[in-house]
């Protein structure tokens, strides 16, 4: 009996400690709050992103208060809204540096109002860690640190990565149409989709640029169907894919092919005729990346969050990801550096890599950027799902590019 | 006044340029920056637009213009960033210029013509910007041009450079405003037409207050592309710019050169104060509140309402002027001897698109006569004035003043010449103080006075008409009695030689025409000469020397009003021909 | 370049007058306030955004788009002339309508987040094909109702009773009151109509375009253009200008580089401000 008894009471012990730890085996982070500082677009144009990249923030926020916060501190997110200006943000990040004295800044969303963030924190040798920076080569800044998984010069390997995926198709096109906005971090793109296409052998069959806000895509669709293209590379930023699209629909054209640079993914996802679009991507939702728990756990939250926030789109891909993997790099850096000094963070970013949810982050390449290869896959709208069709080892499984 | 302003700008400009050197959090620096840069675009787009009411939309093309002219001098031909300024403003206020030679010339496009026309200059400008090498695309990075150390630090410097460029701006506002040049500009806002006939060179003056506009904003425009060291099309030329500029002017209050300053600060604050991450979305809706607030409860702006208030309050002072110190309408130029021809008008013609309102008419005035124009209606008469004032050109024929033909000159040159008159409607500019549309061809008339003697004389003028209890008031509160007086003493106040008048007496009651033919008496008794177009024939009989009367664009009949009113052609023209 | 075929001028051609169609919808609401009653109502895109996002949401209950005009006209016309009437005890310049437009966006935001909307209906796919040409119903539908409203709006000013009298109040509003016109109730008629007229602005922009809150502003500039340069307050002004504008783009864009297509449409309007300014 006693032994019995023992083990009882040994598994009514094991229960309560299981029940102990579940509570509070994390110490809870304690002392004077850690205060993290940045600005999104969460109105103005660019407020459609702006909100994704505030739902992973608070959820990061979150999971970090919920360990131990950030060196054993909690964490505060002081969030302030550009509204989509960049002379708002620059000016913003300086109220957050010199008023309200944040220990730490993150970046804002997209290009323009990036730049004058970094040129901020230059100015006061603050870290930069952001995710969506779209030029590369003007981020001459020491102490900013891409986390959105492109490459330093994507003008070489986004065009790279999407031939090599058509290549391997088997039904490698003949001809290409490049088609862009004349939106800055677009248009550099798709110019070097040109260059690619020509050391290639395609036929470039037409080349047609659209000032950014252009409303009417009649007209380049149907100078698309005379041109007949095998494949169309779509240099548009968020809806301008869709309208072309759209635009193609109503002449009863589809090319064969067609590939998406920055698309507002959901929108294509559920356009007619966005099926077997192609576009690029960091992350989707299905293994490999779902291997991974903490990306798994992110995505349930994400899903969560999003609908209480009303999006129309939950799914976690391309923005929320590398958001999510920005976060990530910051919380290793402060981990690893076990410093909130920025100079001392900086220094172990440039010295150690970062896994994220996204891939293996590091910063070893000219501005920061990793030379040459980058962390984007070629996806493709399948049945109304983005998978990842290129390169194999990130495709869903069973899944290739699908040909007409 | 002129000294005790100069001296409240310099110790602003002295006591804000300090405030970098006591190391406040560069933050405040920059927000300051930010409101003196809208404080600029918006008072200089009213320098144009607000004072002369042609509403521009196109501010953001000539910031534009400046923004890039900056972004290219300093990156591809690296210039320093302070000698590019200077450039800027001269880019942004040639465009400006050449803009305004073609589009000033039409005085058609006014109002929401001229709207649409700088709007769509700005899209054109852009679209060129955008596909040239000026851009192409990609925009322009500024980051690796230096800085000059004006400050302990880069936001000072901005600081500074804002603080001194927003100084400038409001200076030169300020002194447009009070200065001949203003006046001509809110003359215009009112009536352009009146304003051109009273003297003012509303062609130049446009040009000229569109050129400094427009410079003006190139400079800020040069600043913001070093502040944001990232210049793209779709940023620079965004309809944001305009849009901006006229709330800010409007919510301030646009008829003073301080009140878009006002309004500038005010939306640049209000921007500030909504943020926070958390209510990104209801601060926009309460931005959009407090605006509506605003412009419902102070439809004049915040400073307009300001300077109303005040105005109300400070009890006019006018300064007791009797008529005894008229001096006569031509005292500058006194006695050639009477009865010679003061103006001669030789085959005078106009037609309207195909009506020959005047078919060669030939007449004189002879000095120091009152002349009857009369004749039926649509004879010529109020065509003949509107010809020799210069509103109309002639088809043909010469206008002879004291040996100088009028027919080749703008309307205001012929007013300088000496030449004066009165509308039959009167139209008063409806946003100058009773006063001040009397000082107005004082100032730009023959001789041109400054302005306060201008309103000295204007006081005289007003007395003799009887209106000097009214001085500070609006021609809004006047009743048509008062509105022709008020036309009648605009007209004197530039000391004319020869004055028109178009049917002075038309709706005005028996006691007040009484009045008004003892004040042409005592105009002419003055040593004017004057010619007037009338209906009221017992006013004709009792004032007239000699009658010319105008039919079907031709002169039928002149002379003694009495005989020539008999005669069996004028009696005809005005009453058809008897029946046998 | 091969020489640019037949199909590819007609097609363009096509685009553009249907994108014309709708800039003149967008505008025929703002011209007739403009021009009639002297108010210039920028929160009119603001109005045919919400009139977008209630289509959208109704659609989305199963409702056809087109139907949903029963419930948005007559909400839309009432909210029109309760605008008017709560405004025009006020002089009211056109800032008053900016700040509502701030107002409606942040509603919008609020209600439907600054992602993006697509309204899913059976009448997006539906498309005509006429010899090498195609029409997309959608865009039919939007000439059909720019054309019919346009005329309507038109034959109603020329030859109703209340239509001249709305006139006569554009002319000189005191003047039309001495004659004893209702001013005051035409005149909520008319902000009324003009709303409604932004609620059916409203459905084309559903049926043909992904709406974000931050597309309000989008098409300001082209609008107004086509607006100012129709002749204010001429109901088929805006219609016949923004066709002119369209259809310049359009063929700008068929044959030379797409992104020359505003210096194009723009020059061609200050040409015609320049030699005829007035009227087209």
């Amino acid at each position: 009996m006693p032994v019995a008894n023992r083990s009882i009471l040994a598994g009514l012990g094991a229960l309560l400690a299981l029940g102990l730890a579940a509570q509070g085996a994390p110490a809870a982070p304690a002392g004077p709050p850690v205060r993290i500082g940045s600005t999104l677009a969460l109105t103005g144009p660019l407020a459609a992103t702006g909100l994704v990249h505030k739902i992973v923030g608070e959820i990061y926020v979150e999971q970090l208060n919920r360990k131990d916060g950030l060196l054993g501190r909690p964490v505060e997110w002081v969030l302030k809204d550009d509204q989509s200006r960049p002379d708002l943000a620059r000016t913003l990040y300086e109220q957050l540096i010199t008023v309200d004295k944040v220990d730490l800044i993150m970046g804002p969303y997209a290009t323009a109002n990036i730049l004058s963030a970094m040129g901020v924190a230059q100015r006061y040798n603050k870290l930069l860690i952001h995710h969506t920076f779209g030029t590369p080569s003007l981020a001459k800044y020491d102490m900013q640190f891409p986390a959105g998984g492109l490459a330093g010069d994507p003008d070489n390997t986004i065009p790279k990565l999407v031939f090599d995926a058509l290549a391997a198709s088997g039904k490698a096109p003949k001809s290409v149409a490049v088609v862009t906005s004349k939106f800055p971090s677009v248009q550099f793109i798709s110019l070097g989709a040109r260059e690619a296409a020509k050391k290639r052998g395609l036929r470039e069959v037409a080349f047609l640029e659209w000032d950014f806000g252009n409303r009417d895509f009649g007209p380049i669709a149907a100078r698309l169907k005379d041109a007949k293209p095998d494949f169309v590379w779509v240099g548009g930023l968020g809806l301008e894919g869709n309208l072309l699209i759209d635009a193609m629909r109503k002449i009863d054209y589809m090319p064969p092919l067609h590939f998406h640079l920055f698309p507002a993914p959901g929108p294509l996802l559920k356009a007619p005729g966005g099926e077997n679009a192609l576009a690029a991507t960091t992350f989707e939702e299905h293994p490999p990346f779902t291997d991974n728990p903490v990306a798994v756990e992110f995505i349930r939250l994400y899903h969560e969050r999003g609908a209480k926030a009303g999006l129309p789109d939950t799914s976690v891909e391309n923005q929320s990801a590398i958001s999510y993997s920005s976060w990530q790099t910051l919380e290793t850096a402060v981990a690893g550096a076990r410093s909130l000094d920025d100079k001392a963070i900086a220094q172990w970013l440039k010295r150690n890599h970062v896994d994220a949810i996204v891939g293996r982050l590091h910063w070893d390449g000219p501005f920061n950027y990793i030379y040459g290869t980058d962390l984007y896959k070629v996806k493709q709208n399948q049945k109304g799902k983005w998978v990842i069709v290129w390169p194999k080892e990130f495709a869903a499984p069973g899944a290739r590019l699908i040909t007409p | 006044m002129r000294a005790r302003a100069l001296a409240g700008f310099a110790a602003a400009g002295i006591g804000l340029s300090a405030v970098p050197f006591f190391g406040p959090p560069a933050f405040y620096e920059s927000f300051l920056y930010l409101v003196f840069h809208w404080i600029v675009l918006a008072v200089s787009w009213n320098i144009l637009s607000g004072y002369s009411g042609y509403f521009s939309f196109g501010h953001g093309a000539f910031f534009g213009a400046g923004m890039y002219t900056t972004a290219t001098l300093a990156t591809k031909a690296g210039v320093p960033f302070l000698w590019t300024l200077p450039a800027a403003a001269l880019v942004a206020a040639v465009f400006g210029i050449a803009l305004g030679a073609v589009v000033f010339r039409l005085p058609r496009l006014r109002g929401e013509l001229f709207a649409l026309l700088t709007l769509a200059v700005t899209f054109v400008l852009a679209t060129i910007v955008l596909n040239t090498p000026i851009d192409g695309g990609p925009g322009l990075y500024l980051s690796a041009v230096p800085l000059p150390a004006i400050g302990p630090s880069p936001s000072s410097a901005f600081y500074l450079l804002g603080l001194a460029l927003a100084l400038t701006t409001l200076w030169t506002a300020r002194e447009i405003q009070r200065s001949r040049f203003g006046t001509g500009l809110f003359a215009i806002h009112d009536d352009e037409d009146v304003a051109e006939v009273l003297g003012v060179p509303t062609y130049r003056y446009k040009l000229a207050a569109f050129g400094l506009s427009c410079g003006l904003a190139g400079i800020a425009g040069g600043i913001q592309a070093m502040f944001i060291s990232y210049v793209t099309v779709g940023e620079t030329f965004s309809i944001a710019v305009p849009l901006n500029v006229v709330l800010m002017s409007v919510l301030g209050g646009s008829r003073h050169w301080f009140g878009p300053a006002v309004g500038a600060a005010t939306v640049t604050a209000l921007l500030y104060a909504f943020t926070a991450g958390d209510y990104a979305v209801a601060g926009r809706a309460a931005v959009g509140l407090i605006l509506i607030l605003v412009i419902l409860f102070l439809p004049e702006g915040i400073f307009g309402e300001l300077i109303g208030a005040l105005k109300r309050r400070r009890v006019s002072v006018t300064p007791a002027i009797g008529t005894a110190d008229l001096p006569a309408p031509n005292a500058a130029r006194p006695g050639k001897s009477e009865g010679q021809p003061l103006l001669e008008a030789r085959g005078l013609s106009k037609a309207f698109r195909g009506v020959q309102a005047l078919a060669g008419v030939d007449l004189e005035v002879r000095r120091g006569e009152i002349l009857g124009l009369v004749g039926p209606n649509g004879s010529g008469k109020s065509t003949l004035i509107n010809v020799v004032s210069g509103h109309f050109r002639p088809d043909s024929g010469r206008i002879l003043f004291e040996g100088c033909d009028l027919a080749a000159l703008e309307a205001h040159r012929i007013a300088r010449t000496g030449i004066a008159r009165t509308y039959q409607i009167p139209r008063p500019f409806a946003h100058l103080s009773v006063l001040e549309n009397v000082a107005v061809p004082a100032m730009f008339g023959r001789d041109a006075q400054a302005r306060a003697d201008a309103e000295r004389e204007a006081r005289r003028w007003l007395a003799f008409t009887g209106l000097a209890a009214k001085a500070m008031s609006l021609p809004g509160e006047l009743n048509l009695h008062q509105r022709k007086f008020l036309e009648l003493a605009r007209a004197l106040a530039s000391r004319p030689n020869l004055l028109l008048l178009d049917e002075v007496f038309s709706g005005l009651t028996h006691a007040e025409i009484d009045d008004a033919i003892r004040l042409i008496r005592e105009i002419r008794a003055r040593g004017a000469t004057i010619v007037f177009v009338e209906h009221v024939i017992r006013a004709v009989l009792e004032l007239t020397d000699r009658i010319v009367v105008l039919s079907y664009g031709r002169v039928i009949a002149a002379g003694d009003p009495r005989a020539v009113m008999r005669e069996p052609d004028v009696v005809t023209a005005y009453l058809g021909k008897p029946r046998v | 370049m091969a020489l640019p075929s037949l199909t590819l001028l007609g097609q363009s051609l096509l685009s553009g007058l249907f994108i014309g169609a709708l800039y003149g919808l967008l505008g025929l609401g703002l011209s007739l306030s403009w021009g009639m009653l002297r108010q210039i109502n920028l929160a009119h895109f603001a109005l045919a955004f919400l009139g977008a996002y209630l289509t959208y949401q109704l659609a989305g209950a199963g409702i056809n788009p087109l139907a949903t005009l029963a419930v948005i006209v007559p909400c839309f016309f009432a909210l029109g002339a309760l605008m008017h009437w709560l405004l025009a005890r006020f002089s009211v310049s056109a800032l008053v309508t900016f700040g509502l437009t701030a107002i409606i966006e942040a509603l919008i935001q609020w209600i439907w987040t600054a992602d993006f909307r697509r309204m899913e209906s059976g009448y997006s796919d539906v498309k005509f094909r006429v010899g090498a040409l195609y029409v997309a119903l959608p865009e039919l539908l939007t000439l059909a109702m720019a054309l019919a409203l346009s005329l309507a709006v038109w034959a109603w000013l020329r030859h109703t009773y209340t239509g001249k009298a709305m006139r006569a109040i554009a002319e000189d509003a005191p003047i039309a009151a001495a004659f004893g016109v209702d001013v005051h109730g035409l005149s909520l008629l008319l902000s009324g109509l003009c709303a409604a007229f932004a609620g059916v602005a409203g459905l084309s922009l559903a049926l043909s375009y992904t709406l974000a809150p931050g597309q309000i502003y989008a098409w300001l500039g082209v609008v107004f253009a086509a607006v100012m340069l129709g002749g204010l307050g001429n109901p088929l002004g805006p219609l016949v200008a923004g066709i002119v504008i369209g259809v310049s783009e359009a063929l700008t864009m068929a044959f030379t580089a797409p992104a020359w297509a505003p210096l194009v449409s723009f020059s061609l309007l200050i040409v015609v401000l320049l030699a005829r300014p007035g009227r087209i």
